[in-house]
């Protein structure tokens, strides 16, 4: 056939002209001046937008707010390079007054703006009173909330002025992912309404500029500044990448495809089978960890979120006995193929906190007792993060560390228990009964329990959701799971849900301060049924002895280490209720991919978060090195 | 042609009716979804920095006011319709407060371009050997053609994607497989570009034509064997009327009429069609903004995404319907 | 009557019978399913990730699930997907092309408005809407249902152009002045053209169904505690199994698919065959 043959010849044609090797993934520039990092936003919208005040107007992680915007403070989610807390544009910590309704800021001198204008009290004058008098930014609700005026007695100082005692207002102006981010005053002045400014290409304060970027937002190319001693990250040295790409690299197959061709020197996150693939076929890519379980854990607590809305999960005892029906090992299993490090308690793995809450408090989780309404249990089985590296061993081998320390880090010490019996009494405690293999409700209805997990954008949370569904099946209730892909922010903000997998504990990761997210849980800001909830207080969970822990410690200053006191008795409080089951750090599976540039953090050398859509990461690029 | 132009008025009249009521059934589908674009913004924007709860509600304030949210659906599809008739959607309520129709002006070349080319390419091909097929019964190599288009027809597409992708950007990695051309390239009307364009394109283009293939080739298969058998062209075939004379003139004109039809129609599938191609090549375009617009609660722009496809299709549809006529003679419109 | 019909396509086209045993053989794993050894939807039953062998024959995904297994409940639930998808959509598309192509006028246009109306509007946006707004609700079932009513208007079209075209030809003015019914000429003379086209639309429809929902799937709005082929799909895509080299997790469904089609195609073609009156002589005297 004639067709045919044209066709062959026609393919062939094709590829010969396509050379052998893939070509360079980036045009014109040197490969070992260059690093490429995953953007997880994926593709922006509104490629052209650089206005990061204008709420979601444009992309944030495309490296805007890693590598050209600054702020006062931050705070590493690791050990940091010099101490967790780092003044960045300031020159020392917060001074507050003594009843905390007046901050002073001292700034770091020799700052400047990358059009050569040099930073001072004025931008932060200007960014503050822009948002008190534009509403819609976004940082404008908490300016708008807390600030009565804002004033410079000096070049290089400013004072705030705040309507009420707030021992957290720094805060806002503290890096944790984020934080609010100061504005050229000499460019928004002139550029009219700041809602509709696009900023482009933005006039930074990081050390690097705007080098190019795709108008369909598939990638951004930053380039280090000439001049980036005058900038604050300077202190720590020359970020070592001339040309930084942020990209969209697409679902995690082709991450881990991109990787293993060393096109994407750092995926962001993948799927675990992803990340054992990586380490298994190509010899330059690691994890955080050397070894098993790769994964960075970010101070982030996945847990079983119940809907205290619902009569169902009023009663402890209900709650207890959900708990005690999961089999965290085979939930670390079937989410994170076991590379999951667990938590029985409400503050994530991560960072300095096993120190001082998780390894403090080991004793007392051995002692703690559980009236079943038969008998006294003790739940805490102290024994399975061992439990997990040993069944783990099995098939992985030496990748399994064998010291009780490193297991520890790595897969946490302990958990509940699995007791059927001990839930059994429970739930029958609290009046339910058993009929034909299936659990009824005290009113008679079946126990039924729908659990939401976010589907595709978070597999893990899925996979986990997938597992203690089958696991509350197999004791006789009626459990299954609910994809609310796409609209579970909705759903959760609304308590459109029985129970769902997701987090509403979330801490600084280097600091024991855990008012990060436990302000917010405070009853004043429980909202009414079918109302809207407020971040984070998810589970619409309040208790007298919970507010009371939160007065407290606003009462305190950020390092008071009274407040250590106050977060372990937290910890205490939602062991014995239960408002939420804490399961697992969200575990990151960040690939650094050692082809091209070397010196990525690690847990060995835990200066700083890989994660690239951190704001934080922006440490990493002082410490990397091409490797040509 | 009095017959015509009545047909003509009465099918405008008809498309002009179309695209109202399509119109109209996309703007309620659009705004009777759940998702509250507000609260996504401020998902968005409170995820994972600090947040007060008091905030979050004067946030919420101030977006609804902002996005212009505050109207009853009458008043907001009275302004919708203003818009419409210049041509504009209003802002997006995902990427506030940049127009809706510069978004879509944006990727809209990328996805007319990419499903242009690839749906004209599979058109002709599947029809080629479609007809072939149909004519030439007897033939070996055009039953096995069949057999093999129609094994690759019902693979999920998702899955050719992804093949294609590991075959040829990772076991033989000779083709790129992110994005519409490399990156840092500045798009513009030269050689590097455009062989960087071409060559972005190769896996994409081969993809939809794997599995475009075979639903062309089916259906001209099966009206050329059907058109064989009719009386005229026995007749032909008896007068010694030349076989490809036969098969071009006689048979694949007459089958190519629905065939037409199809194609006009399967533009519907231009805009919003490429969704999957997009996500896995990384390919810029419409699928994407409207997955995320979706997502976002953004009826904005899915509206905007809808009334364009819409009125393109109608057109098609149109061109198509006013073609007929000519196309197949034994439709003649009695008014 | 039908089994005359069949034994004679048995005997005069090699194709039916292939096509017959594919569909079969796809039936039978599909009835497999009733004497599954597990629960569909629990997972870590069997070691996860190992390669075709005895006694797991195409092996076990990454959530410790018998690919075979899982299988017969995937293929099974697909196929009644597909069938209802085709089955409610043939039936609307067929009333409405034939009617519209056969009375014209008025009719004509109010039909093809409706018809047009439905081809113009995309659809991803509206399954998608119709899932947020369904949420708990959102069942299999109901999306095939969903999927019918907005999958008919294209073949519908189709249907409406051959009956137009068939409503011009000689021998439909020949019938009608030699005084048949219009039934007669309905069911006689024109089905042989109508049911080619239906047959392969209704190929084209089943084909399109699965696709969206393997589309839907991948995607993520669907409703994962069904197995179906998209359902698989979805699984094996969230433990990255084409990366991970669990090839079988994927490979199977898609070849079960695929035998599926390939049966219904041989089907579909000595079907139209047999039904052309013409084309069975043509062949008994060659």
């Amino acid at each position: 056939m004639r067709v045919w043959r044209i066709i062959a010849v026609v393919a062939l044609a094709g590829l010969e002209t396509a050379s052998v090797h893939a070509e360079e993934s980036v045009a014109d520039l040197p490969r070992n001046e260059t690093l490429i990092v995953e953007n997880p936003e994926g593709t922006i919208k509104n490629a052209g937008w650089f206005n990061i005040w204008a709420i979601n107007a444009g992309g944030q992680s495309t490296g805007l707010h890693q590598l050209a915007l600054d702020t006062f403070w931050f705070i590493d989610p690791e050990r940091g390079l010099d101490g967790v807390w780092d003044n960045s544009l300031a020159a020392d910590r917060p001074l507050y007054n003594s009843d905390f309704t007046r901050m002073t800021v001292k700034l770091r001198k020799g700052i400047y703006w990358s059009d050569g204008t040099e930073f001072s009290a004025a931008d932060v004058v200007f960014t503050v009173q822009t948002h008190m008098k534009t509403n819609g930014l976004r940082w404008s609700a908490p300016i708008q909330i807390n600030v009565d005026s804002i004033s410079a007695p000096e070049r290089y100082t400013v004072v705030f002025k705040l309507k009420k005692p707030n021992s957290r207002f720094h805060a806002l102006f503290t890096v944790r992912w984020n934080a609010m981010w100061m504005m050229p005053k000499h460019v928004f002045e002139n550029a009219g309404d700041p809602l509709k400014f696009a900023f482009d290409p933005p006039v930074t304060l990081g050390a690097y500029v705007l080098h190019g970027y795709d108008p369909n937002g598939k990638w951004f190319i930053w380039q280090l500044r000439s001049d980036w001693q005058r900038t604050s990250i300077a202190r720590f040295g020359k970020p070592g990448p001339k040309y930084v790409v942020y990209m969209d690299a697409g679902p995690p197959d082709k991450r881990v495809i991109a990787q293993l061709n060393h096109q994407l020197d750092v995926v962001h996150d993948t799927s675990p089978e992803g990340m054992f693939t990586l380490v298994r076929q190509s010899k330059s890519s690691h994890g955080w960890f050397k070894g098993f379980p790769y994964a960075h854990p970010d101070p982030t607590l996945p847990a079983v979120i119940f809907n205290h809305e619902l009569d169902l999960f009023k009663n402890r005892d209900v709650r207890w006995a959900l708990a005690l029906l999961i089999d965290i090992k085979a939930v670390s299993l079937a989410s994170y193929r076991g590379a999951a490090t667990i938590s029985a308690i409400g503050v994530p793995p991560t960072g300095t906190h096993p120190e001082v809450y998780h390894v403090p408090l080991e004793g007392w989780l051995r002692e703690f007792e559980l009236d079943t309404g038969k008998r006294k249990i003790r739940p805490y089985d102290p024994t399975v993060g061992k439990q997990i590296a040993d069944m783990l061993r099995a098939s992985m081998g030496e990748q399994i560390p064998a010291d009780q320390n490193q297991i520890a880090m790595a897969f946490g010490k302990g958990w509940w228990k699995p007791d059927p019996q001990a839930a059994q009494e429970l739930f029958e405690k609290a009046g339910f009964a058993k009929r034909a293999d299936k659990w009824v409700t005290p009113d008679g209805k079946p126990l039924s329990i729908r659990i939401m997990v976010e589907g595709e954008s978070r597999p893990v949370m899925t996979r986990a959701g997938s597992m203690i569904a089958q696991q509350w099946r197999q004791f006789g209730i009626d459990a299954s799971t609910v994809v609310a892909q796409g609209n579970m922010s909705d759903r959760r903000n609304a308590g459109d849900f029985d129970v769902f997998i997701g987090w509403s504990v979330e801490t600084w990761g280097g600091h024991p301060d855990l008012s990060f997210f436990l302000d917010s849980w405070h009853s004043q800001f429980v909202a009414l049924p079918g109302k809207p909830q407020p971040p984070r207080n998810w589970q619409r969970w309040s208790y007298p002895d919970l507010d009371r822990i939160i007065e407290q410690t606003r009462k305190i200053a950020f390092d008071d280490p009274k407040g250590l006191d106050l977060g372990r008795e937290y910890v205490k409080l939602v062991v014995r209720e239960m408002p939420t089951i804490p399961l697992m750090s969200y575990n990151v599976f960040t690939a650094m991919d050692e082809t091209h540039w070397t010196g990525y953090p690690s847990a060995e050398q835990p200066f700083t978060n890989p994660v690239p859509n951190w704001a934080n990461s922006r440490y990493m690029m002082v410490r990397l090195k091409p490797r040509k | 042609m009095r017959g015509y132009s009545g047909y003509l008025l009465g099918r405008l009249g008809q498309f002009v009716l179309v695209v109202f009521i399509g119109i109209n059934i996309a703007f309620i589908v659009t705004h009777a979804t759940p998702i509250d674009p507000v609260e996504q913004s401020i998902a968005a924007a409170t995820q994972f920095g600090s947040t007060n709860p008091e905030a979050v509600a004067l946030m919420r304030q101030s977006l609804r006011e902002l996005y212009g949210l505050q109207g009853t659906l009458w008043d907001q599809y009275l302004v919708f319709w203003k818009r419409v008739t210049v041509g504009d959607f209003g802002p997006s309520l995902s990427a506030f407060p940049t127009p809706v129709r510069t978004l879509i002006g944006r990727a809209l070349p990328w996805t007319v371009g990419l499903l242009l080319v690839s749906t004209v390419i599979s058109w002709l091909l599947g029809n080629l050997l479609g007809g072939l097929a149909g004519y030439y019964r007897n033939s070996k190599t055009l039953w096995l053609a069949g057999i093999v288009a129609m094994a690759f027809h019902p693979i999920p597409y998702y899955i050719v994607a992804f093949v294609l992708l590991i075959v040829f950007g990772f076991v033989w990695p000779v083709l790129p497989i992110s994005g519409g051309y490399t990156m840092n390239l500045q798009p513009a009307f030269e050689l590097t570009f455009v062989a960087s364009l071409l060559k972005h394109s190769i896996l994409p283009v081969l993809s939809l034509v794997l599995v475009g293939l075979g639903g062309w080739f089916m259906g001209m298969r099966s009206l050329v064997s059907n058109i064989v058998t009719d009386d005229y062209v026995t007749y032909a075939e008896l007068g010694g009327v030349d076989g490809r004379r036969i098969l071009a003139s006689y048979v694949m004109r007459n089958a190519l009429v629905p065939q037409v039809t199809g194609l006009a129609m399967s533009l519907g599938a231009i805009f919003t069609g490429a969704i999957i191609t997009e996500q896995v090549f990384g390919y810029p375009g419409l699928g994407t903004l409207l997955v995320s617009a979706v997502h976002a609660g953004d009826y904005s722009l899915v509206l905007g995404i809808t009334s364009v496809s819409i009125v393109a299709v109608s057109v098609a549809v149109l061109a198509v319907d006013l073609l007929y006529p000519f196309l197949d003679p034994r439709v003649r419109t009695t008014g | 009557m039908m089994f005359t019909i069949f034994r004679d396509l048995f005997r005069s086209r090699r194709s039916f019978a292939a096509g017959v045993a594919l569909l079969a053989f796809v039936l039978i794993i599909a009835a497999a399913s009733l004497a599954s050894p597990y629960p569909p939807n629990d997972s870590f039953v069997v070691p996860p990730d190992l390669a075709p062998s005895w006694p797991h024959i195409l092996g076990t995904t990454s959530r410790g699930q018998d690919v075979f297994w899982q299988l017969t409940f995937a293929i099974r639930n697909t196929l009644v997907f597909g069938f209802i998808v085709a089955l409610v959509s043939r039936i609307i598309s067929l009333v409405v092309g034939l009617v519209s192509g056969y009375v014209g006028g008025l009719t004509d246009r109010v039909l093809m408005s409706i018809n047009d109306t439905f081809i113009v509007i995309p659809l991803f946006p509206i399954l998608v809407l119709f899932y947020f707004v369904m949420r708990d609700n959102m069942s299999w079932t109901l999306l095939a249902l969903a999927m019918a009513c907005l999958g008919w208007a294209y073949d519908a079209r189709l249907i409406r152009s051959l009956a137009m075209s068939l409503r011009r030809r000689e021998f439909t003015d020949t019938g009608i002045f030699s005084g048949m019914s219009t039934r007669h000429i309905l069911t006689q003379e024109h089905m042989p053209y109508v049911l080619p086209i239906v047959f392969s639309t209704t190929m084209n429809n089943i084909n399109w169904s699965i696709g969206l929902e393997v589309t839907l799937s991948v995607l993520g709005f669907t409703d994962i505690n069904t197995p179906t082929i998209g359902v698989m799909i979805y699984w094996a895509n969230q433990h990255t199994a084409m990366v991970a080299g669990i090839w079988w997790w994927i490979f199977f469904p898609v070849l079960l698919v695929v035998i599926t089609f390939i049966g219904l195609f041989l089907l579909a073609v000595s079907m139209n065959e047999y039904i052309d009156p013409r084309s069975r002589l043509s062949r008994v005297a060659a």
